[in-house]
């Protein structure tokens, strides 16, 4: 009897206890995003400024770095510059840098692209089709792609170059 | 913890006041009336006492605890009243500063307490946990005994607990089967269910009225668990979206899948020339009166496979939005809340000069959302479009800049090239000017040409709420059953009277959760003409006794 009594009341409090836990981890836990770590990638097609396409999937095997930028952010522009130093050694290390405008005109991307002599790619994602689907909100918005297709974290708001370039280290292949 | 056996025979659990089976007092007690407060049972609550688990529940099962759970919502919460929350200060302005500027050291304070956010801060929830907490294991330790006992109560009680009812008589004598039938037919006049063992009665009335408080508290508890769901994925979402005409936008909450496109918005107004039913009303007015907002919407989808792979979005359907008729789709329903008219989408320029002869009209449009670089002319003219800014400002360093991808204060600079000039040889300068709404600069010295904005074509805007709700059904059905709960225990009584014959005695007792008088008006009806001794309320009798049992039971509470 003693011990019936003791297990009932043990479960109803768990249930109840379980239920306000679920609930206050999903207010107060830091929200996460459409897209996140542990997430797969969801895969897309975009097209470069000469209309070249380019798709995710055949990435495959080497890191990805995928950057959403507007040519009004600052903090995209900073970081833009700093990647010039270190696309192309990590490109030989199997780490791709795909920088997404958030359908900016061509013509202000074009012109973004000469006045900072941004020598990379640059990618239009015309209608915000993948920047929704990775539920980008603020720009930057990064997300560190492994070898696998698998996001290893989701990056917000402006970065150093020392938090760059262990980013890009991050997503090595193989390490 | 040892069961205690009654004279009855009936083994009743440690604590008990009043025996489960014939009501025999188990607990020696001073007071003339026995205190009936669910049917004497032992809260095993107030019991046990042992483990971890039994202090949690018994600490969740006082009602004086419940009392200042409840009082200490209600202050938290009216603290929150004293200033605006967070999310009503007015936008653009920050919390950190709002507070102090607009309300002073209270405000700051206020601020600084985490007042501004008080309904989601943990504390707050957690009073709230609490407090469902406290309902179901209250409502449980309460209810569970309650009915047993009630359930198993006898037709014959010991004298002892008709003696401590507080509505008693007795007297020698004994019934005539005449005087039962009487009764009987009275009682069930009176809507009672009658019982009869070896010629004792028992006729009990509206039992269920004695569920009403936790049918009550189940409805809380199913409205509080509707609260909750808010918090878990996919049952709640509260979303704004602006649309201009002829845009597409992503419905939030739908993983980026679902896109709603503004084909037109309209505002419509009443027309006070025709002759309609609120005529007399719409003459009154010195404005006119709008009729109806309404958002031309189609929703699409985007298809499955590779995101961006050039294929179209599927269309879903055509809504018209209007207010209060929002389009629904999976749950998720756009309302029209607001707009905005005339946002800037297209400038037409003309070129001017009046030194040269253009020869022809040069007239060419700029699309605000997707401007082309080059214009040409047939007279040889081209203008190359240097620099757009959507929403030009000045930024830090100083540098002419865009805030964001939305015209609404647009900047173009041109470059102009007469048709002797080749755009494409290196060192070639045209003429520059910087042209925005109501600006026109020239940008490197005299201009021969002048490039004036002719014509501006507008579109509107149309504000969207995106509302999705899975937790109406559940505050819906619990507001609902806290109502029954309520109106079940209001507007009827429980009302009980034994009726018994005991060694050349006649006994008779009452019992009712509230309204008295009305049992003993039952009783009196019952009573008249028969052999059946007249029933006193005991309380009556002393007014000091009635007092200090007044005081035992609130402190009881």
């Amino acid at each position: 009897m003693k011990t019936k009594r003791r297990m009932t009341r043990a479960i109803i409090l768990f249930v109840m206890i379980a239920a306000i836990g679920y609930t206050f981890y999903n207010h107060f836990s830091e929200e996460r995003g459409l897209v996140d770590s542990g997430d797969e990638a969801p895969n897309f097609i975009l097209e470069n400024m000469q209309g070249e396409e380019l798709e995710l999937a055949e990435m495959e095997g080497q890191g990805v770095y995928l950057n959403f930028w507007a040519t009004y952010c600052t903090y995209c522009r900073d970081k833009m510059e700093i990647l010039k130093e270190y696309y192309e050694e990590y490109e030989q290390k199997g780490v791709q840098v795909i920088h997404v405008n958030v359908d900016e005109t061509n013509l202000q991307v074009e012109r973004h692209r000469d006045r900072y002599n941004l020598p990379y790619e640059l990618y239009i994602d015309r209608n915000m089709l993948v920047s929704n689907a990775y539920g980008v909100g603020v720009l930057p918005s990064a997300f560190l792609i492994n070898e696998e297709g698998e996001v290893v974290e989701r990056q917000i708001g402006g970065k150093t170059e020392e938090q760059l370039v262990s980013s890009l280290e991050e997503i090595v292949p193989g390490s | 913890m040892n069961k205690v056996t009654c004279e009855c025979g009936h083994q009743n659990p440690y604590g008990t006041y009043l025996c489960e089976s014939c009501g025999k007092p188990l607990q020696e007690s001073d007071e003339k009336v026995a205190n009936m407060r669910y049917e004497g049972v032992a809260r095993r609550s107030q019991t046990y006492k042992s483990s971890i688990v039994d202090k949690i529940w018994n600490f969740f099962s006082s009602v004086k605890v419940g009392i200042w759970i409840i009082v200490l919502i209600l202050v938290t919460s009216s603290l929150g009243t004293i200033f605006p929350q967070e999310m009503y200060i007015p936008p653009g302005t920050t919390a950190t500063e709002y507070y102090q500027e607009e309300y002073g050291i209270a405000g700051q304070l206020y601020y600084d307490l985490g007042f501004h956010n008080l309904y989601s801060s943990w504390w707050y929830m957690m009073l709230i946990a609490a407090l469902g907490i406290s309902l179901v294991i209250a409502s449980l330790d309460r209810f569970v005994p309650l009915y047993r006992a009630l359930k198993k109560q006898r037709t014959t009680r010991h004298t002892a607990f008709m003696k401590k009812q507080r509505v008693f008589g007795e007297s020698e004598g004994s019934l005539t089967e005449e005087d039962r039938t009487i009764m009987k037919e009275r009682l069930k006049q009176k809507r009672y269910r009658v019982k009869e063992e070896n010629g004792n009665l028992f006729a009990e009335k509206n039992r269920f009225s004695r569920w009403g408080p936790y049918v009550n508290h189940i409805g809380l508890i199913i409205f509080l668990i509707g609260g909750m769901l808010r918090f878990f994925p996919g049952m709640y979402l509260d979303e704004y979206v602006w649309i201009r005409e002829g845009e597409r936008e992503v419905i939030s909450g739908t993983n980026g899948e679902y896109f709603v496109e503004n084909r037109e918005f309209m505002v419509e107004l009443y027309d006070d020339q025709e002759e309609d039913l609120f005529q007399e009303a719409l003459t009154r007015e010195d404005n006119p009166v709008v009729s109806n907002f309404q958002t031309s919407a189609t929703l699409y989808k985007r298809p499955e496979g590779i995101i961006g792979d050039n294929a179209e979005l599927e269309k879903v359907k055509d809504h018209d939005i209007r207010v209060n008729q929002p389009l629904t789709f999976e749950g998720i329903s756009l309302y029209q809340v607001d707009y905005r008219l005339n946002e800037l989408s297209t400038f037409t320029f003309t070129v001017e000069s009046d030194t040269v002869d253009l020869e022809e009209d040069m007239t060419f449009q700029v699309d605000l959302n997707d401007p082309a670089r080059y214009y040409e002319f047939e007279n040889g003219y081209q203008i190359e479009l240097l620099e757009y800014f959507p929403n030009f400002y000045i930024d830090n360093n100083g540098e002419p800049s865009t805030q964001n991808r939305v015209p609404d204060n647009p900047r173009i600079i041109f470059e102009l090239f007469t048709p002797d000039q080749d755009p494409e040889a290196e060192g070639t300068e045209g003429e520059l000017s910087l042209i925005g709404v109501r600006v026109n600069e020239e940008l490197n010295g005299e201009r021969d040409h002048v490039i004036r904005m002719e014509d501006v074509e507008l579109v509107d805007a149309t504000g969207l709420t995106v509302r999705r709700d899975h937790t109406l059904p559940f505050l819906i059905a619990g507001g609902a059953i806290f109502m029954v709960g309520l109106i079940q225990g209001s507007y009827w009584h429980h009302r009980r009277i034994w009726i018994q014959e005991k060694a050349g005695r006649l006994y008779v007792a009452g019992h009712a959760n509230k309204n008295w008088h009305a049992l003993k008006r039952d009783l009196s009806f019952v009573s008249e003409n028969t052999r059946l001794p007249e029933a006193a309320d005991q309380l009556d009798d002393e007014a000091e006794n009635e007092e200090e049992v007044q005081q035992k039971k609130g402190g009881n509470a």
